[in-house]
């Protein structure tokens, strides 16, 4: 009925609560790309030789591709030499050693993100490295963590200190060519977060980055390596914002994941980068490489995504299943809206014996926005009795918004079992009905199926995530009820 | 990078020149069209899986010889029109000649009707998701013109057998066009056929139109020898309450390919597509299928089967598009596959694209080995091993064979798919 | 307490309810009885404010406020209830997170502050039990993979979580096993009070042997028909809707 599209329409008018931008002064590059910024990147940074060579082999890959065309979005070309690479507060030249000598007005930008910084105030059970433009501004419960001997710092601070596992590791999952903007992420990443799980070591607390881009005309490359040795666990999560601009921004992030014998990744994140307007001016461009390597026996990968905001989304966060008996999971929940476009979804790679993976993707798409799952399940011939299980469901709300499902299935083993279904619906005019006969009004009734829509991804993030997960929804909702 | 290799430029000329001439004229024009066309390669997205068999070597380029006469004498119940070599055999042939069906052979099409059928040739294919159909139009040599006035039924299923006879290396390009007019009904049989060893290519391209209420059945059995590139294209557009129901048998070779594109355009059309294909050895088959809800309140219903045994390669591709405004629309599809061999390859890629909100759509898609605890059950049962297998594969695509409307393709079909399995469980 | 006055409602254009009068008391139990395609059902979507129905003409008094001001959620929050004939999914939602919304949206509304999860746990396993559902059935999707009679239970249990002025109960006989029939029965004549008036409409008279009614109507054609008291319901049972010079295309009318 008529009535039910109006109301979720008039539900989805959102508000981005996080569009604010911090006064701040910083030290920015000059926008362009070339070896020469490249050069003063990895200088600025003090960076050993050999990151330099790596930085520039694989800004030599990236001047050799094209662009990716082949995703289900739409945009104007971006300029490359238009863009920044090198954003960072001032006075911060060398690494932090105490949240005190961090700048108050960073401190406030964070306490309004509601990740409050201060020993005494901060969340507890997460340590929290926080990302600003180009830099690592402050990391949470060092200590505690270092006693675990569990390794957490920004990328930049590894370099350094952790040369050997960087060398190893860094790029062993998303080689520097593996695709446009991985390399070019490679070239000019600037700072991420940096873990390592020793073996038999399950980290004390929850670890998380938060990631915010504040200024003008910049890009945000962020480079995350996790590595889980064997017996480790680790839950990590990640947030990102970005202030209302009318630009277009670029944030072209890299996340390798390395599980070795027994251990187990569970990675989260909540997506909120700026959207852009109602007309669909400003916004992100989220163009993510994620990938684990399920290299040990029995490891264990989760995924958990919930993506409401960018412009434009473009991730697939996948994994590659050579152990035997590794397990591969990706959760997910993307919701646009206005005149947002998401394609995402995930690859499963079964390699090993005995592998498995589940998927669950649900896409939500309101306004004239437009949402697709591209998945790649795929069975080579070693892959003996291996399981895949995959279940698409998208959601329409309004009669302008469009959900596609791409799902590739290959399979060269006669022993592995893949199954796959997918559906689309609307919020049913009966569902709304009942809801409002019961006293519930239009706005919370679509939020609450919305949810209910959802839950079997909401259920796998952790509690305190999942209650958020489940607001930013609400938000991301508003006036969109239709 | 390397230059995308281009189709080469033996294959652009034609054959025979007996056709009225503005068929003659739409020829040439589609041959120009094609020039430097690039060939598929593995990044092209809807060759992905299948432009690595695809061989079209200069010496396929040539139009296979004609004879006057059909070789073989076939034995078709009913109505039958053969083709040879892409070209009509009268006296093979065997059809009525009742008020209100046109059933002509391009070549015998007086010009009027000639400029009408040019202008609608190739109107129901996308050129860009069956480029290889284009190919087609560059070189057919004749066709089959069926035309349906209103109400007109025809009262038995009219077969076409394309009958290719790779005596020499080279190709041939079976084509056929029906428009079916209001309320008319008619079940067409298409069944691809060879004879001799040479290596050839069959081009074959089928169109319908389906006016108001329309209902049309199509069967299509594709079962050339081992010597046979096939790509094989369908076309279908379909104004309101009118149905299209497919039945498509396949089995495998170096090559084989058939793109079934319907459009549902108006209000209350309905299509249901079945689909069966079972490759072995080294084989492989590719079926690509496109539906299109255009209007509102269309339903559309998509059955595919494939079992791959030994090296073989079996590939699905079914994408359904409903667009902005076909509210209403249902569609299901489901595909399900059988791999009875590691050394085999399934692919499957079942594709939603939707701009519509009040909509049914799910697709399913499978791919697996014989149930081990049912094999069990059976063995359990003192069936032994090998019939157990049979059993299953057999049940596994038998619910598809059964809704096939015509007893002598229902029989063929049984005949090939026991050969196969006999093959297959041979050493199991 | 409801007051119908000549009401015409049509669907798709179709006219159904072709001049309804109705007059209902508090603590009254009325029965609205009649064959297939009558026009219960509208009656009872109409009275909730489904807006698939229009409505063309008449009034509408509930509690001396005019119904067609009201949207449906504020008419459930005025106290009209509807027991619906097909229960509908609404998958991943748990029935415990729905009956607590919509119990905190009726409390809010009345200015009372609002349940917390605990003690809402509480109360709603104890009505659970009152209708002999497994308190289990608060934690699974709201009707998902419920069977017919479980539905129909749930839709009894709502109302009496809910507590509405007037409870509207749309066929929820249909489809109950005879054990089924009593337990749902028994939960509506909990409901009865004197404050409190139930309609409810039904095809046959077998749920009015466990809910005895004060008044029961027939409805043919969009029209009520006949109007009187439990005989009436006996009457049609015993002599069929034909009694009435109703045709029914239902081979087992009244029966």
């Amino acid at each position: 009925m008529a009535n039910t599209d109006r109301q979720v329409n008039e539900l989805i008018k959102r508000e981005y609560e996080h569009g604010f931008v911090t006064d701040i002064e910083a030290d920015t590059f000059e926008p362009g790309l070339n070896e020469d910024v490249i050069r003063r990147l990895s200088a600025i940074k003090n960076e050993p030789e050999f990151m330099l060579e790596w930085r520039l082999k694989a800004y030599r890959r990236w001047l050799e591709m094209d662009e990716p065309d082949w995703a289900h979005v739409d945009f104007p070309k971006v300029d490359y030499n238009a863009i920044s690479y090198y954003s960072a507060p001032k006075k911060k030249e060398d690494m932090l050693q105490s949240l005190d000598e961090v700048d108050p007005e960073l401190l406030k930008t964070y306490e309004k993100l509601g990740i409050p910084l201060h020993e005494r105030a901060k969340l507890a059970g997460v340590a929290v490295d926080a990302v600003f433009d180009s830099v690592s501004v402050a990391t949470t419960f060092k200590e505690p963590l270092e006693k675990a001997g569990v390794i957490f710092c920004p990328i930049s601070e590894a370099v350094h200190k952790h040369p050997e596992l960087v060398k190893k590791y860094l790029g062993s999952v998303v080689p520097v060519g593996d695709n446009y903007f991985a390399a070019l992420n490679s070239a000019v990443f600037s700072d991420g977060s940096f873990v390592y799980i020793p073996k038999g070591v399950r980290c004390p607390m929850e670890l998380s980055t938060y990631f915010r881009i504040n200024a003008a005309n910049t890009g945000q490359f962020e480079r995350t390596l996790i590595i889980a040795d064997d017996d480790s666990y680790v839950s990590y999560l990640e947030g990102c914002t970005a202030p209302m601009r009318d630009e277009n921004q670029l944030h072209a992030a890299v996340v390798e994941l390395v599980v070795l014998d027994n251990a187990q990744i569970k990675y989260s994140t909540v997506q909120n980068w700026y959207p852009g307007d109602e007309e669909g001016k400003g916004g992100i461009y989220n163009f993510v490489t994620k990938r684990a390597a399920c290299i040990g026996n029995n490891s264990k990968v989760s995924w958990t995504q919930v993506e409401t905001g960018s412009a434009i989304t473009w991730k697939y966060p996948s994994c590659v299943l050579r152990g035997d008996n590794s397990v591969g999971e990706f959760y997910s929940v993307a919701l646009t809206h206005n005149f947002q476009q998401a394609d995402t979804g995930t690859k499963m790679i079964h390699l090993g014996k005995n592998t498995s993976s589940t998927i669950i993707s649900k896409g939500i798409s309101a306004g004239r926005s437009s949402n697709a799952y591209r998945g790649l399940v795929k069975f080579g011939p070693g892959a003996e009795s291996a399981r895949n299980f995959t279940q698409c469901d998208s959601l329409l709300i309004g009669d302008r918004c469009a959900a596609h499902t791409f799902p590739y299935i290959e399979s060269q083993n006669k022993t592995a079992i893949v199954e796959h279904e997918a559906t689309t619906s609307k919020v049913s005019d009966e569902q709304m009905f009942l809801c409002r006969q019961r006293g519930i009004d239009a706005e919370q009734a679509v939020s609450m199926i919305v949810n209910g829509f959802c839950k079997e991804v909401f259920k796998e993030l952790p509690m305190e995530f999942a209650v958020e997960a489940g607001k930013l929804l609400e938000v991301s909702l508003e006036g969109s009820v239709g | 990078m390397k230059p995308a290799p281009t189709l080469s430029s033996a294959f652009l000329t034609p054959g025979s020149q007996s056709l009225p001439q503005p068929l003659l004229d739409l020829r040439s024009q589609r041959g120009t069209a094609l020039a430097d066309m690039p060939l598929p390669t593995r990044k092209t997205e809807n060759w992905k899986y299948s432009s690595r068999h695809l061989k079209l070597s200069d010496e396929l380029a040539t139009a296979l010889p004609v004879k006057g006469k059909s070789g073989p004498a076939l034995a078709v119940p009913g109505y039958h029109v053969v083709f040879h070599n892409g070209v009509m055999v009268p006296e093979a042939s065997d059809y009525p000649d009742v008020d209100g069906i046109t059933i002509q052979r391009f070549a015998d099409l007086d010009d009027s009707l000639a400029s009408e059928l040019a202008e609608r040739l190739d109107n129901t294919l996308d050129a860009k998701a069956a480029q290889l159909a284009r190919l087609n139009s560059a070189r057919f040599e004749d066709g089959l013109y069926i035309r349906l006035a209103p109400e007109a039924v025809l009262d038995q299923p009219l077969f076409v057998i394309s009958e290719t006879d790779a005596c020499s290396s080279g190709s041939a390009y079976p084509r056929i066009y029906v428009d079916a007019g209001r309320h008319s009904q008619i079940t067409l049989v298409e069944e691809y056929i060879s004879l001799g060893d040479e290596p050839v290519l069959v081009n074959a391209v089928t169109e319908f139109t389906l006016a108001d209420g329309a209902q049309v059945t199509s069967v299509r059995l594709s079962a050339e020898g081992e010597n046979v590139q096939h790509l094989g294209a369908t076309g279908v557009r379909q104004q309101a309450h009118s149905r299209f129901d497919s039945h498509c048998v396949g089995f495998g070779g170096p090559m084989r390919r058939h793109d079934l594109q319907v459009r549902l355009e108006q209000s209350g059309a309905n299509c249901r597509l079945n689909g069966v294909v079972v490759t072995q050895g080294k084989q492989h088959y590719d079926n690509h299928t496109v539906i299109e809800h255009v209007a509102p309140h269309c339903d559309s219903e998509e059955t595919y089967r494939n079992i791959a045994a030994d090296q073989s390669h079996a590939v699905f591709n079914g994408r359904i598009h409903i667009h902005q405004d076909a509210q209403k629309s249902n569609a299901n599809m489901s595909n399900k596959n059988l791999l009875l061999s590691t050394g085999a390859e399934i692919d499957t890629k079942p594709e939603l694209e939707i701009y519509a909100d009040d909509v049914k759509c799910a697709h399913g898609a499978t791919i697996g080995q014989l149930d081990k605890q049912s094999i069990f059950y059976l063995v359990s049962r003192g069936v032994d091993r090998r019939e157990a297998n049979t059993l299953l594969t057999m049940a596994f695509i038998n619910e598809l064979v059964q809704q096939i409307p015509v007893e002598s393709v229902r029989e063929t079909t049984q005949v090939r798919l026991n050969q196969f399995i006999e093959q297959t469980f041979e050493e199991a | 307490m409801l007051s119908i006055k000549n009401l015409h409602a049509s669907v798709e254009g179709k006219e159904i309810l072709k001049g309804i009068n109705l007059e209902i008391k508090p603590g009254e139990v009325h029965a609205i009885m009649g064959p297939n395609g009558s026009g219960k059902s509208t009656l009872s979507q109409v009275l909730a404010g489904n807006e698939a129905y229009e409505v063309t003409s008449g009034e509408i008094q509930f509690n001396g406020k005019d119904l067609f001001e009201l949207e449906t959620e504020e008419r459930a929050r005025e106290g009209i209830f509807l027991a619906f004939q097909y229960p509908v999914e609404i998958p991943g939602v748990s029935n415990l997170q729905f009956l607590r919304t919509a119990v905190n949206a009726m409390r809010k509304h009345r200015g009372e502050p609002e349940m917390n999860a605990a003690e809402f746990m509480k109360t709603a396993r104890e009505v659970s039990k009152q209708v002999d559902l497994n308190p289990e059935f608060l934690k699974r999707g709201v009707n998902e993979g419920f069977s017919g009679g479980e539905k129909k239970r749930n839709e009894v249990m709502q109302a009496l979580l809910l507590e509405p002025k007037l409870a509207i109960l749309d066929e929820t006989d249909s489809g109950l096993d005879i054990d089924a029939l009593k337990v749902a029965a028994d939960g509506v004549n909990a409901l009865r009070s004197e404050d409190r008036a139930i309609l409810m409409v039904t095809h046959y008279q077998r749920l009015l042997n466990y809910i005895v009614p004060d008044h029961v109507h027939v409805l043919a054609g969009g029209r009520i028909i006949k109007s009187g008291g439990r005989e009436l319901a006996l009457e049609l049972e015993e002599k069929g809707y034909g009694w009435l010079g109703i045709k029914d295309d239902d081979a087992q009318v009244a029966g």
